[in-house]
């Protein structure tokens, strides 16, 4: 192999060159890791330093993606209602005008109006004879037409339709210019080499990154990817697979040179031929072809933590020197078939057909459009162009995202202004905190419904406990906390002194079950042992497998009264005590529990910028959020974002054990939050999946409080029953006339059926987020669609809190909302497509079937009921406290000022709401006298399965 | 009995029929409604062969041979449509209505709103019918129909996600193979007639299953050798076995119900039906254990070091139709049948639950400690290091399989086919090359230019 090395570049400014062009490409890979831990992210992090409508469309070109939902969805959306012309024309406005023909009172808007609203037909290329040769295109006008239009279109032919529809294309045909037509559209990649190559590739990968699945590990992984397969592919006897002739000797080459992967990558380079500066396109389409292994290899290198079980040495350039060594081995035997070009003439009569379908929406007769100037008629061409492009769907999409924000707002306002906040005089039965997350805006909705005396408030669910935790069934410690968060310490769940036998118990006999389950799992694939467990003992499988498709539930219920019969549980305490600033280090540089002060601090980083400070119930339950399912790889994903995607029980429990400590009382009392004597913190659980919630160390509280609490769980188990009976509703294979317990039930079994591709919908009707007082939305029905963070801009005079809050919650809620938009416009590419042919492969992500790239983003089923909207939020705050915090956090600002996501403030004191829009705030403009009103909740959601209103709930008021 | 065991064959039959003639009419019924009545189908099924059997035990009898009719006759061979079913098609028939059953109520919810949920319930219906037909056909005339059945809604399923070129290619592979080897269950069927006069098990063969013996004078080692190679080829045996990972790319429970549970059994049950012929034939039936034993070998070392969960079930089904194969050449026919139904027991659970693959690792991880003892160490004690490579780079190019058959079995077919090819141009030159019909793009858009101008 020749290397064709000038003597002024030397080798390694050659290698520099290539990881900083390789470092540039990477960029655009996704940045999913292993998908046991799943953290909603920006799907186009990579574009989030320009404004979200470019990003889009650069990303569409780049991954031949979607950057909005489908024009014909838009126009279903505006018969549906869901868009009114209202908005349309509110969005133009704010579009630059000019005038287009004058003599016809034509201007820019008048056009974008037309088209807007009423649509060009989409005119294709491939299609276009078929549509005038065999469906009748010039025999009539479009049916959808303006009566008015229509009559001064006929009028000039006397009324004969087929001759104004033809005669008027005619004067389209006549006018169109060549090289009006727009670039054609990026097909997606592949190709004769990728077919040959990838099987091979995504096998190699699946098994060096796999992470227990195999049987038989792959051998020399240690070494690293490009090293270990140069160590498999060099072995001798062997058939070559067909395609890849030469492939055995390239990787000796390599290995006779001592090459390493960015020699081979840069070698490669050069035998393909690829001229320096054509090496970022090159190598960005090289690792476009299979996005998400390369996406994988490249989080692992900088964060090889993700893999739990097995550490991998993981690098891009690994995986590239092994796709290139593949690549020029197979190129060798296939040509690349280049596309059938389309001849021009079709592009022109599809730009004719389209100025035809405009000028019949603008009422202009053949006569009257040979009657403009050359000059404007290039104009009108050109226009009609860019709308037909994505401008129509930017529009589209903007008038969506406003009456989105109209449905949000104005009843908002209405509602707010209808009853405004109150103080309530007596103390509150209890207070309950909940995870911010949209989910749990409806059980609290319904626990304030079920008793009105009860406060409840949302922080982030980590509760300001930044933590690496393992519990005695935990293997080793997991961060339990915002993945940008490294947490300073470490807590251990430990047995008390007295049950440290049952403990020991415990574990031996896990252990024991765990070897069983392994041999389970493992045996079936061997010849003895294989024999035993399907000849000998398949027979058994029938009772498991019968019993889990009929009755899920029940079957579960079976195996966890086994375990609690086999398993002891031991009682439990958190290592959360350490004296001093010092004290001991545990490994990894971590702190083992809290001091005093530090303990001071979490406490007052949830309850301070909540404005609880007084006024504290008897009893403060603090609950933590996860959901278990099966059928679900996804899994992690509907856990917990705060905890970085991962169940929140333990920093719930871990807050509430700090709480009660009396020296942390103590200092706190000395900084302005005063808890009472008599109030006691309780932590625990909720599963949104199966609406479980678990109270933790009860036997710790004091019998004073016993009464409050059967009190408080009376009401929890309410409102559980009544979550489950809501979210019910969005579920087709719930029965809509259930009463709540059988609600409760059917979301039981659904997070125990190994068939149900939707154990829940997690967040998918996330669509904005308010930051403010509960006292200003309480009882407002919110449909589960809104983060709600507790928020008193009376209690944060400097707006310290605010830019804490909206730094930790804006990130997080926009990279759901993100995801969800992009996962949604386009599942395919941007998430990982329907569920049912999902496999999960290495333990590390999931392919289509047996082998594809593996798949990122979100599933179908898990975006279904999604309205791709970018997320709201209203922050109870004035307008200038608002820009000015924002300011104060360069990510923040740049989300506002790009418009990854939407802001509006409301008034504290008054409750009017602002809206931004391009950095200047203006005031809503109308507010309703009205909004819809009901009893209670399932009142106004019983037997509806749609999006719904937001409502006055006076139960909860 | 005749009219259960009638009932029992026909209602799938009659229910896919129903469905696609109520499609045909443009009428989709509610997806409430298509898994009621497959759940209702099969529950009865399952229990109509439990009454069955219990009947047949009351009366004493071995088998129930019923003549449906005649179905046709080619000169002076004869074919009638019987059903037979003795204490071989019993299990095989449980095995497939109570599977089907439970895959029809799984796939409820799981194809839940999917856009092919009523054509993957009338394809469940039609494959229990093709399976029900191998199973109580009482000729190998009608087998061919049940066995096609199958081998279509296989085909289909595999492809179910057609808007993806990965699931189409499978699907053809897979048909390929399938019509490749089904040559030998017609051809043998052809032979039967012509030695035998008859292909009706009545009539070949003397004696109660698993006693019996051929009752025709002919070439046994022949007809063996052709029915072995169907059943190898639905059982996914060596050198057809490339089919099975490729067909993984259907939704879970097809995958669980015909490459786990019944499908690929159905070669087995060939197998056992024509055990005479085995027995008579010492080379047919050391070529049963030797293939058997082959793809036992192949799928153990293949699936050792697969990653990805429905790959790795694959093979280990393999390894367990290969061993299967072996009992049979063995002649250990009762220990085969109870290996089918344990193996399609295990099997289909292990399908099921193979998308909560990582909930369960999850699970036992954390259980075991963080660490789970150390797979695949027993090659380390059997091969030396450089062996290990060798073998471990043998497994993940699938034991070279597939460029084996490419390069030694379809390139050699493709150039004959090319020669043929070329042989018939000479025999026959072709006709005159007919005009490109008129609405073709180019003289569309030429006429459209001059019409529009005028």
């Amino acid at each position: 192999m020749q290397r064709l090395e000038s003597p002024s570049e030397p080798a390694h400014s050659r290698s520099h060159l290539l990881h900083e062009v390789l470092h540039r490409v990477a960029h655009l890979l996704p940045v999913q890791g292993p998908i046991g831990v799943f953290v909603h992210h920006n799907t186009l992090h990579a574009f989030e330093d320009r404004p979200f409508d470019q990003a889009v469309a650069q990303a569409a070109e780049i991954f031949a993606a979607e950057p909005y939902m489908k024009e014909e969805d838009y126009r279903d959306q505006l018969r549906r209602g869901r868009i009114l012309e209202f908005d349309i024309e509110d969005v133009i406005s704010e579009e630059l005008d000019s005038v287009l023909l004058p003599q016809f009172g034509i201007t820019a808007r008048s056009l974008q109006r037309a088209v807007l609203i009423s649509g060009i037909r989409p005119f294709q290329p491939a299609t276009i004879g078929y549509l005038l040769h065999e469906r009748g295109l010039l025999r009539r006008l479009r049916p959808d037409l303006e009566t008015a239009r229509r009559a001064r279109i006929l009028e000039a032919h006397g009324g004969r339709e087929a001759e104004a529809a033809r005669k008027l294309f005619s004067a389209c045909l006549d006018r169109v210019r060549p090289g009006q037509a727009p670039p054609a559209a990026p097909s997606p990649r592949g190709g004769a080499v990728d077919e040959i190559i990838h099987p091979y590739l995504i096998r190699f990968a699946e098994v060096f990154l796999d992470q227990g699945l195999a049987y038989w590990p792959m051998p020399h992984r240690e070494l690293g990817f490009y090293q270990a397969i140069r160590k498999l592919l060099t072995q001798p006897f062997f058939i070559e697979p067909d395609g890849l002739g030469g492939l055995r000797r390239a990787f000796q080459r390599q290995a006779e040179n001592n090459a390493d992967a960015t020699r081979v990558v840069l070698d490669m380079l050069d035998s393909l031929a690829v001229p320096q500066p054509q090496w970022e396109p090159f190598l960005q389409s090289e690792l476009l072809a299979l996005p998400g292994w390369a996406g994988l290899f490249h989080r692992l290198e900088h964060e090889p933590h993700l893999l739990e079980h097995n550490r991998l040495p993981c690098s891009l350039i690994d995986f590239l020197a092994v796709r290139l060594t593949l690549r020029s081995a197979a190129s060798a035997s296939a040509a690349p078939a280049a596309p059938e070009p389309v001849s021009e003439d079709l592009h022109q009569l599809c730009a004719a057909a389209r100025l035809f379908d405009v000028a019949q929406l603008l009422g202009l007769s053949a006569a009257a459009l040979k009657s403009v100037s050359e000059a404007q008629f290039t104009a009108l061409a050109v226009e009609v162009e860019r709308l037909n492009g994505l401008e129509c769907r930017r529009l589209l999409h903007q008038a969506y995202e406003r009456r989105h924000e109209r449905l949000v707002l104005e009843p908002l306002a209405c509602h707010r202004r209808l009853h405004p906040p109150r103080d309530r005089r007596e103390r509150p039965t209890a207070q309950v905190f909940f995870c911010i997350d949209e989910r749990e805006e409806s059980i609290r909705r319904h626990l304030e419904e079920y008793d009105p005396a009860i406060e409840t408030f949302a922080a982030a669910g980590f509760f300001g406990v930044a933590v690496d935790y393992a519990g005695i069934d935990d293997p080793h410690g997991v961060a339990l906390c915002p993945v940008v968060v490294k947490p300073q310490h470490a807590v251990r769940e430990v047995p008390v002194s007295s049950d440290e036998q049952l403990t020991e118990t415990r574990r031996l006999r896990r252990a024991i079950w765990s070897r069983f389950a392994q041999l389970g799992l493992a045996s079936s694939r061997t010849i003895v042992s294989g024999w035993i467990s399907t000849a000998l003992l398949g027979i058994l499988s029938l009772f498991p497998l019968i019993a889990r498709v009929i009755a899920p539930r029940q079957f579960a219920r079976l195996r966890e009264r086994l375990n609690k019969s086999f398993l002891p549980e031991p009682r439990t305490e958190l290592t959360l005590m350490r004296p001093d600033k010092e004290g001991q280090q545990v490994a990894e540089g971590l702190l083992l529990g809290f001091s005093p002060d530090e303990k001071a601090d979490r406490v007052e980083s949830v309850l301070g910028p909540a404005g609880l400070r007084r006024g504290f119930a008897r009893l403060v339950v603090i609950l933590g959020h996860g959901s278990t399912s099966l059928n679900n790889p996804h899994e992690s994903a509907h856990d917990c974002g705060a905890c970085g995607g991962r169940r929140g029980g333990p920093n719930a429990r871990l807050f509430a054990a700090m709480a009660n400590l009396p020296h942390v009382r103590e200092r706190l009392r000395s900084r302005g939050i005063d808890i009472p004597h008599d109030t006691w913190f309780l932590g625990g659980y909720h599963d949104t999946c199966n609406d479980d919630i678990d109270l933790f160390d009860l036997d710790q509280m004091p019998q004073t409080h016993i009464h409050d609490l059967e009190q408080v769980r009376l009401s929890l188990d309410k409102a559980r029953a009544g979550n489950a009976h809501e979210r019910s509703r969005r579920f087709e294979a719930a029965d809509p006339r259930h009463n709540a317990d059988l609600a409760l039930l059917h979301v039981e079994e659904r997070s125990e059926h190994l068939a149900e591709p939707r154990p829940e919908y997690g967040h998918c009707t996330n669509a904005a987020c308010i930051v403010g007082r509960r006292a200003a939305t309480r009882g407002l029905f919110l449909d589960r669609r809104s983060f709600l963070v507790s928020y008193d801009a009376a209690q944060d005079p400097d707006d310290r809190d605010l830019l804490r809050l909206l730094g930790a919650v804006v990130p997080v809620c926009a990279g759901i909302s993100l995801e969800y938009y992009f996962s949604y416009v386009d599942n395919e590419r941007y998430g990982c497509g329907t569920k049912l042919p999902h496999n999960v492969t290495g333990l590390v992500g999931v392919m289509n079937g047996p082998s594809s790239d593996l798949r990122t983003g979100l599933p179908w089923q898990m975006v279904e009921i999604h309205e791709p909207v970018r997320i709201l939020f209203v922050v109870e705050t004035t307008p200038e406290r608002l820009l000015a915090t924002f300011r104060k956090n360069a990510a923040l600002q740049n989300m506002l000022a790009n418009r990854w996501i939407r802001i509006a403030a409301m008034d504290p004191g008054s409750g009017r709401i602002q809206v931004c829009r391009n950095g200047l705030f203006e005031p809503l403009r109308y507010v309703p006298e009205q909004i819809g009103t009901a009893a209670t909740s399932a009142d106004w959601y019983r037997g509806l399965i749609g999006h719904l209103p937001a409502a006055t709930i006076q139960a909860g008021l | 009995m005749e009219t259960l065991l009638t009932a029992i064959v026909a209602s799938p039959g009659a229910v896919f029929l129903l469905l696609g003639l109520l499609w045909l009419a443009g009428w989709t019924p509610s997806e409430r409604a298509v898994a009621r009545l497959t759940v209702i189908t099969y529950a009865s099924g399952a229990l109509g062969t439990l009454a069955l059997f219990a009947l047949m035990r009351r009366h004493g009898v071995h088998h129930v041979a019923m003549l449906v009719g005649p179905w046709f006759s080619v000169g002076e061979y004869r074919f009638a449509s019987s059903l037979f079913v003795d204490r071989l098609s019993l299990p095989y028939m449980l095995l497939t209505v109570t599977l089907v059953g439970l895959i029809g109520a799984f796939s409820r919810r799981y194809l839940h709103r999917d856009a092919g949920y009523f054509r993957f319930f009338a394809l469940l219906q039609l494959f229990g019918f093709g399976s029900l037909l191998i199973f109580t056909a009482g000729s190998f005339d009608l087998l061919i129909v049940g066995w096609e059945l199958v081998g279509i809604t296989s085909v289909l399923l595999v492809g179910f996600f057609h808007q993806r070129p990965e699931p189409v290619r499978g699907a053809l592979y897979v048909f390929a193979m399938y019509r490749g080897t089904d040559i030998g269950l017609l051809t043998a069927a052809v032979a039967l007639h012509h030695f035998a006069h008859s292909a009706t098990y009545g009539d070949l063969f003397r004696g109660a299953w698993p006693n019996q013996t051929i009752g025709f004078a002919g070439p046994a080692t022949l007809m063996a050798l052709l029915f072995v190679l169907s059943a190898a080829g639905k059982s996914a045996q060596i050198p057809f076995s490339g089919w099975l990972p490729r067909a993984m790319e259907g939704p879970t429970p097809s995958s669980a119900v015909f490459y786990g549970a019944i499908a690929v059994h159905a070669g087995t049950y060939l197998l056992l039906r024509a055990h005479p012929l085995l027995d008579a034939s010492p080379i047919a039936s050391a070529l049963v254990v030797l293939i058997g034993a082959l793809t036992a070998i192949h799928g153990t070392m293949v699936g050792r070091a697969c990653a990805d969960a429905k790959t790795y079930l694959s093979y280990a089904s393999l390894t367990q139709l290969g061993i299967i194969f072996v009992e049979i050449g063995l002649g250990l026919q009762w220990l085969a049948v109870i290996h089918v139904v344990g193996h399609a027991a295990t099997r289909t659970l292990q399908f099921l639950r193979a998308p909560s693959m990582l909930h369960d690792f999850h699970q036992i991880h954390s259980a075991a400690g963080g660490h789970l003892a150390a797979t695949g160490a027993h090659y380390e004690t059997l091969f030396p290091a450089a062996l290990r490579d060798w073998l471990y780079r043998l497994a993940i190019d699938r034991g070279h399989h597939d460029t084996v058959l490419e390069r030694f079995v379809l390139a050699p077919l493709g150039r004959l086919s090319q020669a043929l090819h070329s042989l018939e141009r000479i025999w026959a030159p072709p006709h005159d090359t007919p005009a490109p019909p008129e609405w073709s793009r180019q003289s569309l858009q030429v006429t459209w230019k001059e019409k529009a101008r005028t």
